[in-house]
């Protein structure tokens, strides 16, 4: 191809055609409120998420410029612009905001987007739980943006370190808000997570194995598997706080013995993995963007799929180098120190990928490249300072100051550079109008002075401690420097979003490709998209994307070219007349959003076991049982919903070409719950150890009913399977049988434990008793209420089973049903010994 | 775990910084910042020459360029991807096992010698009390550290409450302050002056200002100041011990 000055699609064609006009058969149209409450579309959900996370860039952008505001000058106690305690807040929130509420969600937007595009799959594979992770995203940032109504809301820093997070010194209920809006967010990212997984592991077009899935999608495959592990930890280490904070449990007070150091373990788990998280969309766009405008497939490709693997795998084993000034060993610390400099080297080697990539191409300086280049240089500036806090010696003095804090966001900040870039690529496609890019390219130019005027100077203050205002005066220079650097970076932000926004409004309309290079195959459809996405089945069997008739066996379309031209065309003209019908609308992930904000409102007044006195504890209070019961009420209400999804498997599944979706999802949510339980009972054992191994007894004096409880669930896992059985051989009676028993075991064994617990609380021993009884109670607690929720789903299935159900050849629900229910007594199996035994 | 003997042998070639940890940590801040401006330099100089060099400038164009809706592939430069990365993960390990030597002396330094305190943090402050072979002295102060120059100040530090950090920026010493842990560190002045310490883990409202005053005295200044604390503490503990006997 010689002349690509000219785009190779006349996308213009495709996007002429109404594309609301081919919705209305299931959803209403965009322009009503409706549409956007009830979609389970996967473009929609993006543009949902990318607008929420828009939002709280300004928000986190707002408390940022609060920060540099008071840090204008070194302050005397009692003066500035703010008050100590609202600086605290300032500085905690805004990182909570920008790592949760931002920097995740805002490359989930894309992901939702365009992975599906990429991969060749219609919608993801659980539509409505991917409405249901946006709602509850949302539902966890109005949590957070409510805590400050609330007293005050948290101010110990991102990080929670203990035990400043406890009442004793953090008393306002808005803290306990935070923390549970941090809970409901980890939900969002697992259901998130589970959905992904399924997706991009099963639903992938023919002829798209995994080694030649786009990079993006490699990035963003490898982020929810981190995404679902890491934040199974965290969502442990959170709910253990907010029992520490709600019920009274003594995890993390200060007189329990590594209760500190504990918290910093299971943080950190998560957070280092978490960097990554941030990073790795960043760094999946970039490489799509560096190939798309230099004209040039990407250097040493599998090298750097292996590198990203690489990095995947030891963001788990890299925690500790957080925590060198802690109390761990030499021993210890080389050990991180030698992982900590392990996982750099995969990073040197996309650097250097990307880098190669350019060699011999026709760049062309577009808005996205613009941005996807420079998100290179800083992020090479952020990892050579890095390498810096890899020395343990100069770690020693860098940790708490500004170096850690202007190296963390050269990283981050790189990567939301990156996902800017994104931003720019993809616009054409997810609204069908064209940016402006004079706008663009200026937004460019301040953006990046902005950038380095606002972090560069902080290397140079570096002396300064960090989450102060009070610093010396020799630095004033530099942070006012930084100050001014950080106006100029808003003025940034403001320009993208006025440039997008008046292109929504008045832009030119976008061609289906606007980039003469591009590959994917998001590219090949209009923009934006239609509904069901394709034209026709996409393959990639014969080595170029085609759009096959549906039902047809051969090649109908002609080379991928011609495909991708007329998409639009295609889409119109076979209409998927032979397609199954597919639902794209559901009610219920907004209404389980909802009643989270007012479950989550109610339980915050809840503090150390008990509400507040008068009227403010019968609001919380009401506000607790309304919660409760519009949750319940909805979730049932979507487990009745009918809805079809489309089924994966098709055409590349590997490895899990013989595993339907919800089983796949159902072992991928039991493998972020062994996470979640190996978070409560590593921190049972931790705890156990600081304690003193042998000074340590069980909490229950009595080991023979939790055995009895043993038993009676071994036996319910049995009478599961016998359901299972009995609806093979379509005896709806031997079905509703089996679970009634099943119900009727649980039931035995709640009863047992309770009877257990209440003779122990007449003792005197509550949950705030010693530290033994806190990781009793809430490690078997969380234990029960996994039981308790299957036993709730179990008189769902057998209210379902006297109806008909399962009885006539649709027994998966029961399958999937068993699955989980025998991880939970497996559980038990270890949470016997440990807690009334040893 | 490399052994002791090799520990030693390194530690004592010449080729570790050692000294006082102010020495240390210039000697080795030094050394990566001006190896790592330099690799920053040529990396992003040489993005920056290929960024102009193959700028698009319209022309034939002979390459193979990629086509919408072919399987994603790109490889080729293997070597050469490989050879930078082989060169940077020398510099890099090279740096950092420089750098592991001089962790060893450090950490192998706490409490051979010197002046023992043990630092508790509290909100928002910081008590010192003086230790004599692990055992309360009876010499406290708060706010204030009082040490000798030219020798070793042995830190035991822990907290009172939540989790604070111990630094003193100027000599180069920090420590985390944990409630129910201590930590060690140790650090030595050079010269008398007064220092100051702060606070490095926000620990709540008073956190910018929890501040200790570090001053470094001549030895024998410390000395007559250290035996007046240490009479008067022994005379309150006799005085309290007597007021009990009534």
């Amino acid at each position: 191809m010689t002349d690509d000055n000219q785009p190779r699609t006349d996308g213009g064609t495709a996007t002429a055609l109404p594309g609301d006009s081919h919705d209305d058969d299931h959803l209403p149209p965009r322009w009503s409120l409706k549409r956007w409450l009830v979609t389970t579309n996967h473009k929609d959900v993006g543009l949902l998420y990318l607008a929420t996370a828009m939002f709280f860039l300004v928000f986190g952008g707002v408390l940022a410029l609060l920060i540099r505001a008071q840090m204008w000058s070194p302050r005397a106690p009692g003066t500035g612009v703010l008050s100590a305690m609202a600086y605290n807040q300032a500085v905690s929130l805004h990182g909570l905001i920008m790592v949760f509420w931002f920097i995740s969600p805002f490359a989930t937007g894309f992901a939702n987007y365009i992975v599906p595009l990429q991969i060749g799959a219609e919608d993801l594979a659980f539509p409505r739980l991917n409405a249901l992770s946006y709602w509850l995203y949302l539902a966890s940032g109005i949590l957070v943006f409510a805590s400050f109504f609330q007293g005050a809301s948290y101010a110990g820093g991102w990080t929670l370190y203990a035990p400043l997070n406890i009442p004793a010194f953090m008393p306002s209920i808005g803290a306990t808000t935070t923390v549970f809006g941090i809970v409901v967010f980890c939900a969002s990212v697992t259901v998130g997570g589970v959905n992904f997984i399924t997706t991009i592991h099963r639903m992938r077009a023919p002829g798209l194995t995994m080694r030649s899935l786009p990079l993006f999608t490699w990035s963003w495959l490898l982020t929810v598997w981190m995404m679902l592990l890491a934040f199974a930890a965290l969502l442990a280490a959170v709910m253990i706080l907010l029992s520490d904070r709600m019920l009274g449990t003594t995890y993390f007070a200060a007189t329990t013995a590594g209760g500190s150091v504990l918290w910093t373990h299971l943080f950190w788990f998560f957070g280092h993995p978490e960097v990554y998280i941030v990073f790795f969309p960043a760094l999946g766009a970039m490489a799509e963007i560096f190939q798309t405008f230099s004209g040039n497939r990407i250097v040493g490709r599998k090298w750097f799929i292996v590198s990203m693997v690489l990095v995947a795998l030891q963001s788990f084993i890299v925690w500790m180098h957080h925590m060198f000034l802690t109390s761990i060993n030499l021993e210890v610390k080389t050990l991180f120190m030698a992982t900590t400099i392990g996982i750099s080297l995969p990073f040197d080697l996309m650097v250097f990928a990307l880098i190669y990539t350019l060699i011999k191409g026709r760049i062309r300086w577009d808005t996205p490249m613009l941005y996807a280049f420079g998100a290179l240089v800083l992020f090479i500036v952020g990892g050579i300072t890095g390498v810096f806090l890899g020395a343990v010696v100069l770690d020693y003095e860098f940790r708490g100051t500004y170096w850690v804090v202007a190296h963390f966001h050269y990283v981050m900040v790189s990567g939301v550079t990156g996902l800017i870039a994104g931003l720019f690529y993809w616009f054409p496609k997810m609204t069908g109008k064209t940016y402006d890019e004079f706008l663009g390219k200026l937004s460019f130019a301040v953006y990046f002075t902005g950038f380095n005027l606002l972090y560069f100077p902080l290397f140079l203050a570096w002396g300064t401690p960090r989450r102060v205002f009070a610093y010396r005066p020799e630095y004033v220079g530099w942070h006012r420097l930084a100050s001014v650097g950080a106006v100029i970076l808003g003025i940034a932000f403001l320009l993208i979003i006025y440039n997008l926004a008046k292109s929504i409004v008045a832009g030119d309309d976008a061609a289906a490709n606007p980039w003469p290079y591009s590959t994917t195959a998001e590219w090949a459809v209009a923009s934006p998209p239609p509904i069901e996405n394709f034209p026709g089945k996409p393959s990639y069997a014969s080595g170029n994307l085609e759009f096959l008739d549906d039902g047809a066996t051969g090649a109908a379309a002609a080379d991928g070219g011609t495909a991708a031209t007329d998409g639009g065309h295609a889409a119109l003209e076979s209409g998927h007349g032979d397609d199954h019908h597919v639902d794209h609308a559901s009610l219920w992930p907004a209404a389980i959003g909802l009643f989270t904000v007012v479950t989550a409102i109610g339980l915050s007044g809840l503090q150390v076991g008990s509400y507040p006195e008068g009227l403010e504890g019968l609001f919380y209070q009401g506000t607790s049982v309304l919660g409760v019961l519009g949750l319940l009420g909805s979730i049932t209400a979507m487990g009745y919903e009918n809805f079809t999804a489309h089924e994966g498997g098709l055409g590349e599944a590997w490895p899990f070409e013989g595993v339907e979706n919800t089983k796949l999802g159902m072992w991928v949510f039991l493998a972020s719950d062994v996470v979640l339980f190996g978070g409560f009972i590593g921190a049972a054992i931790f705890l156990r150890i600081a304690y003193g191994w042998e000074a340590w007894h069980p909490i229950p004096h009595n080991p023979i009913p939790g055995l009895v409880n043993t038993y009676l669930l071994l036996t319910s896992s049995f009478t599961v399977i016998l359901a299972l059985v009995a609806a093979q051989k379509r005896s709806r009676k031997g079905v509703v049988a089996s679970l009634t028993l099943t119900f009727l075991l649980g039931l035995g064994f709640l009863a047992n434990k309770a009877i257990e617990w209440v003779v122990l609380f007449s003792e005197g021993t509550g949950l705030d008793a010693s530290v033994r009884a806190s990781t009793y109670y809430l490690t078997t607690g969380l234990h029960m209420g996994h039981v308790i929720a299957g036993l709730l789903i179990t008189a769902y299935l057998i209210w379902r089973a006297w109806n008909g159900a399962y009885t006539d050849g649709n027994d998966e629900t029961l399958e999937y049903f068993g699955l989980y229910w025998h991880f939970v007594d497996i559980v038990w199996l270890f949470l016997f010994p440990l807690f009334y035994i040893v | 775990m490399i052994p002791d003997s090799t520990a030693a042998s390194v530690l004592q070639s010449g080729l570790v910084p050692q000294g006082t940890r102010v020495q240390v940590f210039s000697e080795i801040y030094w050394v990566f910042l001006g190896l790592g401006t330099l690799v920053g330099a040529v990396v992003i100089g040489y993005m920056l020459y290929n960024a102009y060099k193959y700028s698009y400038q319209g022309g034939v164009d002979e390459e193979d360029r990629p086509k919408l809706g072919e399987v994603p592939t790109g490889g080729g430069k293997g070597k050469k991807l490989f050879l930078s990365l082989g060169l940077s993960a020398i510099i890099v390990i090279s740096l950092i096992a420089w750098t592991y030597g001089t962790l060893l002396f450090v950490e192998g330094q706490t409490g051979e010698q010197g002046v023992d305190v043990e630092v508790e943090g509290y909100q928002f402050g910081w008590n010192f009390n003086y230790l004599d072979d692990g055992e309360y002295t009876g010499v406290n102060t708060t706010n204030t550290l009082r040490v000798p120059v030219d020798t070793q100040v042995n830190l035991y530090v822990t907290s009172a409450d939540v989790f604070h950090n111990f630094g003193i920026p100027e000599l180069r010493v920090k420590t985390d302050a944990i409630p129910g842990e201590t930590t060690e560190t140790w650090f030595e002045a050079s010269s008398t002056g007064n220092y100051t310490a702060h606070c490095y883990e926000l620990c709540g409202q008073g956190h910018s200002y929890m501040d200790a005053e570090i001053i470094v005295m001549e030895e024998e200044e410390y000395q007559d100041w250290y035996d007046s604390q240490n009479a008067s503490a022994n005379n309150e503990s006799a005085a309290s011990v007597a007021a009990a006997g009534v």
